[in-house]
């Protein structure tokens, strides 16, 4: 146990390093970033002014609170790309990786893990120009804050095996560009990232509710800006830690066979 | 022109290579599609809230949709290729090559890469807009036509400008895929015209990233919102660009080749 | 007027200083320390038109830098380089569309098109006359055997066929000056031969002169009469091949046939190779004659042969103090 623990820490701590070298291109990855959910926030905020300050339940200052806290559960959602699969395949790295007695998700965990630590800490000066800017109505309390770190993790975990399993399906087939586009797509209308669900029609958001998308990352957002009691929110926690738990089933049962179908066909 | 014959060959060359990948393609129309899903999506979302967005009326922000696929095709077809082999080539030791040719050194790098896939982009960006067209409350005339051709052209040689600034400027500090990303995020911003946007980021839309002359202004043009001052603007921050880009290129080259200041 | 003219040459690079660690890392936030490396260090050289000329050089001796200056791919930083009685630094038009550059481990073909593509680019690129180019390219296609690979995309082609296709299509314009950094790296001994037997007819035929570097002996022994060794930077040496032993070699190799086995031969010499009836003698330059005759005296010997060194082991005595660092690579500014 007290190896695995080693093992997490310094795979950490390397992530940490390295990604504190790259700090640069960090940076102007998360800058990047930033324009998407600005211009969601000036696009939904003129469409308020349009209807006399209120849309689908959001003021002004509300939708502001939700697109800055968007930002930094957007960079703790981002995780290992399915398309690394393919190069790992194809360039030998994985079957390195299947030398060593450590099972490969829990280095990538491990540095993922890292990396988030550097780019909450790089996003802290980000969220305090786009406070100023676009003056969010946050006042959170602590309560709030420290029940928001755990979603924020939680909704990390999620995503991390959900798309550590859907990079899997690289296995069977390589054609598999169009299947994640789909995937993505869908993700970014159900999850709450587009729009916040309430703004969505009642059927989408029904559907939502069965999807983990949204617990990835509307969930998160909420229990910040003070729009869940503290009960909805325990339960929230509760339901990513459901999903979290599916996707750590799904991924050992996908994993075992694509391990099987690797050593039958050779990579 | 040499220019011209120089550009047929490379994209002669360029085109065959691509249409090899026949699966890229198919992948291109999936992503196509789904990015207009998305769009429209975002869209009918407005929509279902209120009729007017800072004065553009539906038909109007479908026109500035179809705009910004178009353009979007067009970087990703003519400009962006092009960008990302500079930055290879300086990387691998390549560009060498390109700098023993003689003929003119940024003209090569400039043309030499055609994603011709992208052309689906194009086309679906085309087709939004012919169709936004049809739903338009004024006819378009010819003015507005003439001034949209126009308008499409110098925001496209801006873009090109402001991506190979970045390029020859920046690529000690990063790769072309963080250009890649920043540029894709901002560029987002001309899915709905600048005019919605607080006056600071408007000037940085406008200036620093050229997307509002790129998209906004012909969308403008072919909803008769087109000012002769804009147009105008249009034309002078475009020669202006040029001929920055111009002597941001010639130092790029002297320090790479250790010319000394 | 010599077709390359270079006097006092000399390139500098500044190569940042690297440590490891995490405070070093923090420190060179602030401060980035850097290194003068001197790449070539005035160096001066005539060729003639025509002549074929190797420099020769371990890894980072400056020799691609050298060749880097004269086609106009980097400027000096003192000293001048002219190349057909142009600056080429200046880059004009008609400098550039008398040369040629062929780097041995980088390619400038389409990877995933046939040769054939590329060379119809390089008829546009170079603007020549269709007729002309034509005939070029059919020539150099004969030459050179390509014949049934200029169809075949380039990724299909053997590492030995691939350059002698970039090499097919670095000609297409009949430079006059051909610049060729390692155009044999990699190859196998085949492929390497008929590449330089191709290089040496070219420069016969065409009167093209070449400039060619390599760290392969047999490149520059097969093709060059006139060699420039370069090391740390500096020329030590220029001249012809058997001039180059007498310059570095100290000592000379003696080969003895008996008729019949002797012993204690080590009393005439160093012995470095010895059979029953055949041994081999190292022996300083000025001593030759004499343990020749020596021998020749007291043994019955039925063959005797005198020799230089191997040109291997010269140069490699030659730079037996390694280069400091490799070759510099120049701070992509």
């Amino acid at each position: 146990m007290t190896d695995m623990v080693r093992f997490y820490l310094g795979w950490g701590r390397l992530a940490i390093l390295e990604q504190l070298q790259y700090r640069v291109a960090n940076y102007f990855y998360m800058i990047g970033m930033i324009a998407e959910p600005v211009i969601y926030l000036v696009v939904w905020r003129t469409v308020a002014e349009a209807r006399g300050g209120v849309v689908g339940g959001f003021a002004a200052d509300e939708l502001a609170a939700y697109y800055v806290v968007w930002t930094l559960v957007r960079n703790m959602n981002i995780v290992l790309t399915p398309h690394a699969w393919e190069d790992r395949i194809r360039s030998g790295e994985l079957a390195v990786d299947l030398l060593r007695p450590v099972h490969p998700l829990h280095r990538d965990l491990a540095y993922f893990a890292g990396w988030k630590v550097v780019a909450i800490l790089m996003w802290l000066p980000i969220a305090a120009v786009l406070t100023w800017v676009f003056r969010p109505a946050l006042d959170p309390t602590v309560t709030q804050i420290a029940l928001f770190a755990v979603a924020l993790w939680g909704g990390f975990l999620i995503r991390f095996f959900a798309l550590w399993t859907l990079g899997l399906i690289t296995f069977w087939t390589t054609r598999v560009q169009a299947l994640f586009e789909m995937y993505f797509t869908a993700e970014l209308l159900l999850s709450g990232r587009l729009v916040p669900l309430s703004l969505m029609p009642d059927w989408v958001q029904t559907v939502a509710g069965l999807l983990p998308f949204k617990w990835a990352f509307q969930f998160p957002i909420e229990t910040l800006i003070g729009r869940l009691g503290t009960g909805e929110i325990l339960r929230g926690i509760g339901m990513q830690a459901l999903w979290t738990v599916i996707g750590l089933g799904a991924t050992a049962v996908v994993w075992r066979r694509s391990l099987r179908r690797f050593t039958a066909v050779g990579g | 022109m040499s220019f011209l014959r120089l550009a047929l060959a490379h994209f002669r060359v360029g085109a065959m290579n691509e249409l090899q990948y026949r699966v890229n393609f198919f992948i291109q129309v999936v992503q196509a599609l789904l990015a207009l899903t998305t769009g429209l999506v975002g869209l009918w979302l407005v929509f279902s809230q209120t009729e007017d967005l800072a004065g553009w009326r539906p038909a109007e922000l479908l026109a500035v949709m179809g705009v910004h696929i178009l353009m979007g095709g067009v970087v990703q077809m003519f400009i962006q290729p092009n960008m990302t082999r500079l930055m290879e080539d300086v990387r691998k030791g390549t560009l060498d090559y390109a700098l023993t040719k003689p003929a003119d050194a940024q003209t090569m790098v400039s043309i030499r890469e055609v994603r011709i896939w992208s052309m689906v982009d194009v086309l679906t960006g085309a087709i939004v807009l012919g169709v936004s067209v049809t739903q338009l409350e004024h006819r378009v005339g010819f003015g507005d036509a003439a001034g949209f051709a126009i308008a499409l052209v110098l925001g496209a040689v801006m873009i090109y400008c402001f991506w190979l600034i970045l390029t020859t400027g920046a690529f000690r500090l990063v790769n072309v895929e963080n250009i890649l990303e920043l540029f894709s995020g901002i560029y987002q911003a001309g899915r709905w015209p600048v005019g919605i946007y607080p006056g600071w980021m408007r000037g940085g839309l406008t200036f620093l990233v050229p997307v509002a002359f790129a998209v906004t202004v012909p969308a403008e043009s072919l909803t008769s919102r087109l000012t002769t001052g804009t147009l105008v603007t249009a034309v002078v921050f475009t020669a202006v660009l040029v001929g920055v880009t111009r002597i941001v290129w010639r130092i790029g080259l002297r320090h790479y080749t250790g010319a000394s200041a | 007027m010599p077709a390359v003219h270079v006097a006092d040459l000399t390139k500098r690079y500044r190569v940042p200083v690297r440590e490891s660690g995490l405070r070093a890392s923090l420190a060179s936030l602030v401060r980035r320390r850097y290194r003068d490396v001197v790449a070539v260090d005035r160096i001066s050289f005539d060729v003639a038109a025509g002549e074929m000329v190797g420099f020769l050089g371990p890894n980072g001796a400056g020799k691609t830098t050298t060749l880097k200056i004269l086609s106009g791919l980097l400027h000096p930083d003192g000293g001048t380089a002219e190349v057909l009685g142009h600056t080429p630094s200046q880059r004009s038009r008609e400098f550039l569309g008398r040369i040629t550059l062929v780097m041995g481990n980088r390619n400038q073909l389409a990877w995933d098109l046939p040769a054939m593509d590329s060379f119809n680019l390089h008829r546009s690129i170079y603007r020549l006359d269709t007729a002309a180019f034509q005939g070029t390219r059919d020539e150099l296609i004969d030459l050179l055997d390509l014949g049934g690979l200029v169809d075949k995309p380039v990724r299909n082609l053997s590492l030995g066929e691939r350059m002698k296709m970039e090499l097919a299509s670095a000609l297409l314009h009949r430079p006059s000056v051909l610049f060729l950094d390692e155009p044999t790296i990699g190859l196998d001994v085949t492929a390497q031969r008929k590449l330089r037997e191709f290089v040496a007819d070219y420069n016969r035929r065409q009167g093209a002169t070449v400039l060619l570097t390599s760290h392969y002996m047999a490149d520059v022994v097969a093709l060059c009469r006139r060699v420039i060794v370069i090391h740390h930077g500096r020329l030590l040496y220029d001249g012809g091949l058997t001039g180059l032993s007498e310059r570095f070699a100290s000592h000379k190799t003696i080969t003895i046939t008996l008729a019949t086995p002797a012993e204690s031969l080590h009393r005439y010499g160093t012995v470095i190779a010895q059979e029953p009836l055949k041994a081999t003698f190292e022996v300083a330059r000025t001593e030759t004659s004499a343990l020749a005759s020596r021998l020749l005296g007291d043994f019955e010997v039925l063959d005797l042969t005198i020799e230089d060194p191997p040109i291997e082991e010269v140069i490699e005595r030659v730079f037996a103090h390694p280069a400091e660092e490799p070759e510099p690579e120049p701070e992509p500014v």
